[in-house]
């Protein structure tokens, strides 16, 4: 198994074989489709493209179960607000009334569309961070030749956000072994407890970065001047090589991308008039 | 050892991590009033996994830790560390108070002590650790590593909790720290009847202080005995990447010349020496 | 011989600090020498090293009183990045020098930094993961590998940008006896293969005392005992009094020879004192 940002691949999957920067290609266009795309069904079937490509990817699809009660909570948060805060307009269809509160379809219908909007660009991200090593995102950035500073600076970022979360098991253990019991206590109070724990890090962090910055120096890097200026190999680029059916997918995507907005901007797909879920919801409540 | 003279009682000790690394197995061990465990092994072997097992920062996944007459697994932690008492190795991990004072004062304020008992308290942690008073209102952050350990053992004292258990205590110390610390270990042992537990890999020390030692190797038990019968064995202590203190393996490369294959330090040394002629 | 280091009536104090961590230090190191330097915490260990790889004073506020030359050149003189080709520096905690996140990539940076080019990297790649024997682990992140492991990388990644002078700050304190070895046996291999001058600062004397040819001594900021390794640790009397703990074996020896049964030089390592006991029990045994 092999540890990705949000999850495990198994040691042998296809998306090995895929070139970094296409991954993020990938993740950065699809992710925009949904903006276009206002017909609900359009999107669910993105979305489970997305599902079938984690599978084909050997993603183990059950790491996706956490994201279910997020993803039903946030569905009934998007519902009730547009209920009730939804926009006006006097042509508005009233399905009927709750507890003195009008619920028109426009409201019902917008939340259902943002919903869906924002589903398949989570499932896209999710999609890249379950498939993705950090090493990737580095090599993704490299490849299309991000200053090394920013893609270093990144890497440093995640090296030091799993230090981080190490450090903060460790203090919340030396918490406990003094008696910190937080059971049976307010909200409120637990808040401000855990602030706290933000003291220790701060104080280890600090100490950990003159020894990083001195770390760094002693490698030879140079953040001014005549050696700062030297042509790095960027040696991790010869592990990757980009394959001709990397190219062929990378232009795949962007071919989707413009036959998309071809179809949306050109001949009026996608829309909520023409959404055949859209027009049978709404004969279901009205 | 009859059971109820056991302060600590583990039977049939097993811990899986959640994501399913095996750390202890059939652990079998207790734990008198009194004693000055050295608990030994490789990175990796369990000791840290098991003195917390110990404290009830981790509840086993089967079998018991029973303390003073407590199950751990059914005992609140609140009541576990008011009788065994966890100093973690880099004290920057707990220090977060804005004064020394306060630092010490709250784990006796954590198990809703009264004022007046929380000072009784402090002041007596500090006495014990020989913390001056010119420090009680300064940050902790500031000051050097070794008063910032005094004041981190101070805070677990505060608690009085009867055994305490200490992470390395001598990792990144000089000698004369090294013994410092330990000395006091050992006072808090001999002069106040505290229970010690050292986790550490300093051979040398672990001869010289602890009476007992418990060795892990693979989240087993290897070996448990006085610590003359340990490293006697020094075949044991292979099993978990460890020799035993120089003078010891000096002692056991003559034998043939009459020297104790359990040989801990060089006054012993030098006695046999001395008796062989 | 060339002189690798030449230190002059060097002081170096620390701003807001109210003496030097360094006082009037003079010290001269022949290329090619290995030197153990050994001191309580806070006696200017660290600071010397710094100060020889130019981190003081660069990276660090202070007052600086004479010279600090490696091959010739003040310390000072060098331009940025490149006193770091000619000496490479390990550190004390392997967790916060591991910047990148594999061990390859950790590998590799120093000498990207240097401009090397692909094939050059790639062999100097392969020379340094057999030495140090981190092959297996090259493609591992650094939560994945231990203290021990983390620090022959950190050996390893400074010396794939080929210092010709080699410092290492307590490489070991923070690991258990089995790495320990693995790093001495990795400086071991070095020392005998090549020319590199090694200064290593380390409490663990049992392991560093075979290996140096010379020592040093620090207490308070000054250089109170240097020289050739066997005659420095003759000088027990002075070390004990400066808060050194000498491994069993040899302090055994120093005690029988203040009581006065032992008349000749110390042993300095462990064989040499199995073998002197064999011998003195043979003399002093009661026939």
């Amino acid at each position: 198994m092999n540890k990705t940002l949000l999850g495990y691949v198994p040691t042998r999957s296809p998306i090995y074989a895929i070139h970094p920067f296409v991954k993020l290609f990938f993740m950065l266009i699809v992710s925009l489709f949904p903006m276009f795309v206002a017909a609900p069904e359009w999107n669910m079937a993105l979305m489970l493209a997305i599902l079938l490509l984690m599978w084909i990817s050997r993603v183990d699809v059950r790491t996706l179960r956490i994201y279910v009660p997020v993803a039903i909570s946030m569905g009934s948060i998007i519902v009730i607000s547009y209920i009730i805060m939804g926009g006006n307009h006097p042509e508005f269809q009233l399905i009927t009334r709750f507890l003195g509160i009008k619920i028109y379809w426009e409201r019902i219908r917008d939340a259902v569309v943002v919903y869906f909007r924002i589903l398949p660009m989570i499932f896209t991200m999710v999609f890249f961070l379950t498939t993705s090593r950090e090493r990737d995102l580095i090599v993704a950035m490299r490849s299309v030749r991000v200053p090394f500073v920013v893609t270093y600076v990144f890497a440093m970022a995640l090296r030091s956000a799993g230090m981080v979360i190490e450090d903060f098991q460790i203090v919340r253990q030396a918490e406990q072994a003094r008696g910190f019991d937080t059971t049976g206590k307010s909200l409120g109070y637990r808040i401000r407890k855990y602030v706290m724990y933000m003291i220790p890090l701060f104080a280890l962090s600090l100490r950990r970065a003159e020894e990083f910055t001195n770390a760094l120096v002693a490698r030879g890097y140079a953040f001014t001047g005549e050696a700062s200026r030297v042509k790095r190999a960027d040696y991790v680029l010869t592990h990757y090589s980009f394959k001709y059916y990397d190219a062929i997918f990378t232009a795949l995507i962007g071919l989707t991308f413009i036959v998309l907005l071809i179809l949306r901007y050109g001949f009026g797909y996608f829309s909520i008039e023409r959404s055949w879920l859209l027009n049978w919801l709404k004969d279901v409540l009205t | 050892m009859t059971d109820n003279q056991s302060f600590i009682q583990v039977k049939n000790l097993f811990f899986t991590y959640p994501d399913g690394t095996k750390a202890l197995e059939e652990i079998n061990l207790s734990v008198t009033v009194g004693e000055f465990i050295a608990l030994i092994g490789q990175n990796g072997s369990g000791k840290t996994t098991l003195s917390k097992c110990l404290n009830g920062l981790y509840k086993p996944t089967s079998g018991d830790v029973i303390v003073d007459g407590l199950n751990s697994r059914t005992t609140p932690i609140v009541q576990m560390v008011r009788r065994v008492g966890y100093v973690f190795q880099n004290p920057d991990h707990q220090l977060f108070n804005n004064n020394c004072w306060d630092e010490i004062a709250y784990g006796p304020r954590n198990i809703q002590l009264s004022e007046e008992e929380v000072k009784i308290r402090v002041e007596e942690a500090t006495q014990v650790v020989g913390l001056p008073q010119i420090y009680f209102e300064e940050h902790p952050f500031f000051l050097s590593k070794g008063l910032r350990q005094r004041v981190a053992i101070a805070s677990i004292l505060a608690l009085r909790p009867q055994v305490i258990i200490v992470d390395e205590p001598t990792t990144g110390q000089d000698a004369r720290q090294s013994f410092e610390i330990m000395d006091f270990l050992k006072d808090l042992n001999e002069q106040h009847g505290h229970t010690i537990m050292i986790i550490t890999h300093d051979m040398p020390i672990v001869a010289q202080y602890a009476r007992r030692v418990i060795a892990m190797g693979q989240g087993k038990i290897l070996a448990d005995g006085p610590t003359g019968e340990v490293f006697a064995h020094p075949e044991v202590l292979e099993r978990t990447f460890l020799e035993p203190p120089q003078i010891t393996q000096l002692a056991q490369g003559a034998m043939e010349l009459g020297f104790q294959p359990g040989t801990l330090t060089v006054e012993e040394m030098l006695r046999q020496f001395e008796a062989l002629h | 011989m060339t002189l690798a280091i030449e230190i002059e009536d060097y002081s170096w104090q620390y701003l807001n600090t109210p003496k030097p961590a360094l006082n009037h230090i003079n010290l001269q190191v022949e290329e090619g020498t290995f030197l153990g330097v050994i001191g309580p915490n806070g006696s200017g260990k660290t600071s010397l090293a710094y100060s020889i790889d130019g981190l003081i004073p660069g990276q660090y506020n202070g007052i600086k009183h004479g010279q600090v030359k490696v091959f010739g050149k003040e310390v000072e003189a060098y331009d940025r990045g490149q006193l770091q080709r000619i000496v490479g520096v390990v550190f004390s905690d392997p967790e916060a020098q591991f910047t990148a996140m594999t061990v390859e990539d950790e590998l590799v940076f120093g000498m990207e930094n240097l401009g090397m080019s692909i094939p050059e990297i790639r062999e100097r790649l392969e020379w340094v993961t057999e030495l140090t024997g981190v092959g297996h682990l090259l493609l591992k992140p650094p939560y994945e590998i231990s203290g021990g492991q983390k620090q022959r990388v950190a050996l390893a990644a400074v010396l794939a940008m080929t210092p010709q002078v080699l410092i290492l700050d307590e490489p070991t304190s923070m690991l258990d006896p089995v790495s320990r070895r693995r790093v001495f046996d990795v400086l071991a291999r070095l020392k005998s293969e090549q020319r590199n001058t090694i200064i290593v600062i380390e409490h663990s004397l049992e392991n560093l005392v075979p290996l140096a040819s010379r020592m040093l001594m620090l207490s308070d900021g000054e250089l109170t005992l240097e020289g050739e390794t066997r005659e420095f640790f003759q000088n027990m009397d002075l070390l004990v009094a400066q808060g050194i703990h000498p491994p069993g074996a040899m302090r055994f020896y120093y005690e029988l020879k203040k009581s006065g049964q032992y008349p000749g030089s110390l042993p300095i390592t462990l064989p040499e004192a199995s073998q002197e006991l064999k011998g003195l029990v043979a003399r002093t045994r009661r026939p």
